[in-house]
Order: structure tokens, then C-alpha cells, then sequence
């Protein structure tokens, strides 16, 4: 078309791209323009350039919560991990041995606090879940008065650290120390929450700026919560 | 949280996907599905059709991660481009025609009356592409509105509307021509 006069500078080329990102084109139409996006990288860029533009009205648009599930679904959708030579995070082998690895430490877990049992102390174990996943598994030994935090499906944020509550029947969160994504870590539990810190507490983690929440109480999203329970 | 933190939260987890990182994405998730299925439910209206359409957008944004140029595109303009799309498709494939409700021009409300939401974009941004969508007229607004919220096509508001199509495309066209113009002032 030869009709870019009328446009007041903007091409049809641009048009469609726009009319595109708005959303307002009919299946058809729609089809051909993301046909020509795979073709022609200006176009792309044009229709990029419009969603940019028009963007900012999606903030008037309330957030709605999901249900749990669809990222279940998305889980079981994404593609097997790849062969082996696609390196270690993509080997299957590898996750199975990490399984495997596991499986026997949380066997060897077991032992240690099955001794501790023995011994007098009364354990206890929480898995930290959320968004589907498991995201850390603590291990309370009420003896020594600690809780030994292992990271499972958490990888670190940029800009935020893993922060550990706990909360007892009353429900306010009491904070009880940092954690890591990439290690164990053993927090001694302060004294005076040492009696809340029974079967049936809650232990959750929260986001929270480097060093922890300035405010005693959890500031950014809860990634994950799990109840004590005896073993 | 405060946006630039937000955004960059974001835009490191979409780097570490393409890397085949699935707690990245998982992050991602965490960080933006409610909005993502805010837009696919305002779209869609159904809940059942929204959550198809949010997973099948979070599976793209695994299989399109390397895509993702964030000196080309804010985090979250790119995620809602992939949702919105998604929800499109879907709405397009599903009806023929829907929510032929009237577009009542006179008692539309004032688009500066809405608060932007702030861990989407800047409060400037949205401040000025309300500026410039005020500035529109009425009917033009109105129907940029049914096109970007409901997931109208031409045909759906030319009805909604009661004017030829001929007229709708023009009207929009128009509009789309003096937003450019606004936005680039």
C-alpha cells in the first residue's frame, strides 16, 4: 500500500504493528503478522517498540493469585532435562546421582537424629514448601537447641537473601536467622523462642534484603512454609 | 519492593532460563503470575481457559528465555506481551464473537483516575501514556480500551460500537497515529 501520506508519517508496516500489539487484529490477520515478525526484524522491532508503548496501561489490571497447580502443570511440561554433554544442570544423570546423593544423606539424616533419639533429645523435621516445590528441608535438634536448614529446590535471587521464621501458635513470625541457597546452614535458636520451637510450629522463608528484614518481620514474598513435626 | 530491584530480579532469572535453569523460572513464576493471570482472566473471563493460557505462556517464556533483550524490553513488558498473545490466540480460537455488551462512550471512566500499579512500570510511564490516552477522543479511547482489555477485534467493536467497520479501523488507526506522536513529545 502507498498510503503512508494519510498516516501522518506512520508506514502500514507500522500500523499493522501496532494494530498487532494492541491485540485488535482478527485470527488471519494476526497469523500473517506473526509471519512476517519471523521474516522481517524491523517489523519485530516495531511490534516490540508498541508493546512497550502500550504497556503501562496493563497496570490497571488487578493480580489474581493462581492456583497451586498450574505451576505443578508447567513443571511436568517443561522438556526432559537434555543429554549428558549439554553440560551438569541439563544431565539427567546427574540429578539422578544428586537424587540418589540425597536420598542417602536424608538416610544418614535419619540415623543421626534416630541416635539423637537415643540419646534423650526430641527431633524434629520440617519440609519448606511452596510454588510446588520444595525449597528447604530444616531439621530441629532440640537438644543442642539448633536447626540445621538444607537448601533443595531454591537457587538464589540477584538481590534478595532466604530468611527464616518461625511461628508458633500465635502466629507472629519470630526471625531466626539467614540462610543460603547454595549450602547448609545451622542456626542456634535464640533462647527465649526456644519454647515455641515444638511440634506443629510453623517454619517459613521470606525474601528479604542482604542482612535480613530490617523489621523483625518478614518484608518480602514467602517463598516457602512447612510444620514441625517429630520424626 | 521497589521496582528497579524488582525488575532486575526478573530480568537475571529470565538470563539464568535460557541456561536451562528451572528455579529460575520457577522465580519468574513467583514473581509474576498473579499479574500475568490477572491479564489472562480480564481477557478470557473464565478461570479454567486463564490458567491454560498461563501455563502455556510460562512454558514459552522456558522455551523463548534467549529471546529476552532487556535493552530492548522491560521484564514485564515482554512477559505480559507473551500472556496477552497467549490469551488472544486462545480467544480467537475459541469464539466467534463475544461480550457484545454496548461501549458506552459519555459515562466511561476517566482514565487518569487509575492508579498505576507500580511493580509493573514506572509511575511516570504510566502517568504519561494516561496523559496522551486522555488526550484522545472519547471513542477512540473507548474502543483502545475494549481492543487492549477485552481482547476485541475490529469486528467486535465496530458491533459494540454500532459503526461500520470502515469507520472502526480508521478510528483506531487514527488513535494509534496521535498516541505515537503524544508518547514521542
Amino acid at each position: 500500500m502507498s498510503d503512508a501520506d494519510d498516516h501522518s508519517g506512520m508506514s502500514e508496516g507500522e500500523l499493522l504493528a501496532a494494530e498487532f500489539a494492541l491485540g485488535v487484529l482478527a485470527s488471519v490477520e494476526r497469523a500473517a503478522a506473526r509471519q512476517r515478525m519471523a521474516r522481517e526484524r524491523a517489523f519485530a522491532n516495531m511490534v516490540a517498540e508498541w508493546e512497550q508503548r502500550l504497556a503501562p496501561w496493563a497496570g490497571e489490571i488487578a493480580e489474581v493469585s493462581p492456583p497451586p497447580q498450574v505451576w505443578d502443570a508447567i513443571a511436568a511440561a517443561l522438556p526432559a532435562p537434555a543429554a549428558p554433554s549439554a553440560g551438569l544442570w541439563q544431565n539427567i544423570v546427574f540429578w539422578r546421582g544428586f537424587a540418589l546423593a540425597s536420598a542417602l544423606a536424608a538416610a544418614c539424616l535419619a540415623v543421626v537424629i534416630y541416635l539423637g533419639v537415643i540419646g534423650g533429645s526430641q527431633p524434629l523435621v520440617a519440609s519448606i514448601e511452596g510454588g510446588g516445590a520444595r525449597t528447604f528441608v530444616a531439621t530441629v535438634d532440640t537438644r543442642r537447641g539448633t536447626i540445621a536448614v538444607v537448601p533443595a529446590a531454591f537457587s538464589a535471587d540477584a538481590t534478595r537473601v532466604p530468611e527464616l521464621w518461625l511461628i508458633p501458635a500465635d502466629g507472629k513470625p519470630r526471625p531466626l536467622g539467614l540462610l543460603r541457597a547454595d549450602r547448609a546452614v545451622t542456626i542456634t535458636i535464640p533462647p527465649q523462642f526456644a519454647a515455641q520451637t515444638v511440634s506443629d510450629a510453623v517454619l517459613a522463608v521470606s525474601l528479604e534484603p542482604p542482612g535480613g528484614s530490617p523489621t523483625g518481620l518478614p518484608t518480602g514474598p514467602v517463598i516457602g512454609s512447612g510444620k514441625l513435626t517429630s520424626l | 519492593m521497589d521496582l528497579d530491584a524488582n525488575r532486575n530480579l526478573i530480568a537475571a532469572a529470565l538470563g539464568r532460563i535460557s541456561g536451562g535453569d528451572r528455579a529460575a523460572l520457577q522465580t519468574v513464576y513467583r514473581l509474576t503470575s498473579a499479574k500475568l493471570f490477572g491479564v489472562a482472566l480480564r481477557i478470557l473471563g473464565e478461570r479454567s481457559e486463564a490458567e491454560d493460557v498461563l501455563q502455556e505462556a510460562y512454558v514459552t517464556v522456558w522455551r523463548k528465555a534467549a529471546d529476552f533483550d532487556p535493552n530492548r524490553a522491560s521484564p514485564m513488558t515482554w512477559l505480559i506481551a507473551i500472556a496477552r498473545n497467549r490469551a488472544i490466540d486462545r480467544l480467537r480460537a475459541t469464539r466467534q464473537s463475544r461480550r457484545m455488551d454496548p461501549i458506552e462512550q459519555a459515562s466511561e471512566v476517566a482514565d487518569s483516575a487509575i492508579t498505576a500499579d507500580n511493580a509493573l512500570e514506572s509511575a511516570q510511564d504510566h502517568a504519561r501514556l494516561h496523559g496522551c490516552l486522555d488526550g484522545l477522543a472519547a471513542h477512540e479511547r473507548g474502543a483502545l480500551r475494549g481492543a487492549f482489555f477485552d481482547g476485541d477485534t475490529y469486528e467486535d467493536l465496530a458491533a459494540r460500537m454500532s459503526v461500520p467497520l470502515g469507520t472502526m479501523k480508521s478510528w483506531i488507526r487514527r488513535a494509534m497515529i496521535k498516541l505515537k506522536v503524544c508518547l514521542e513529545q
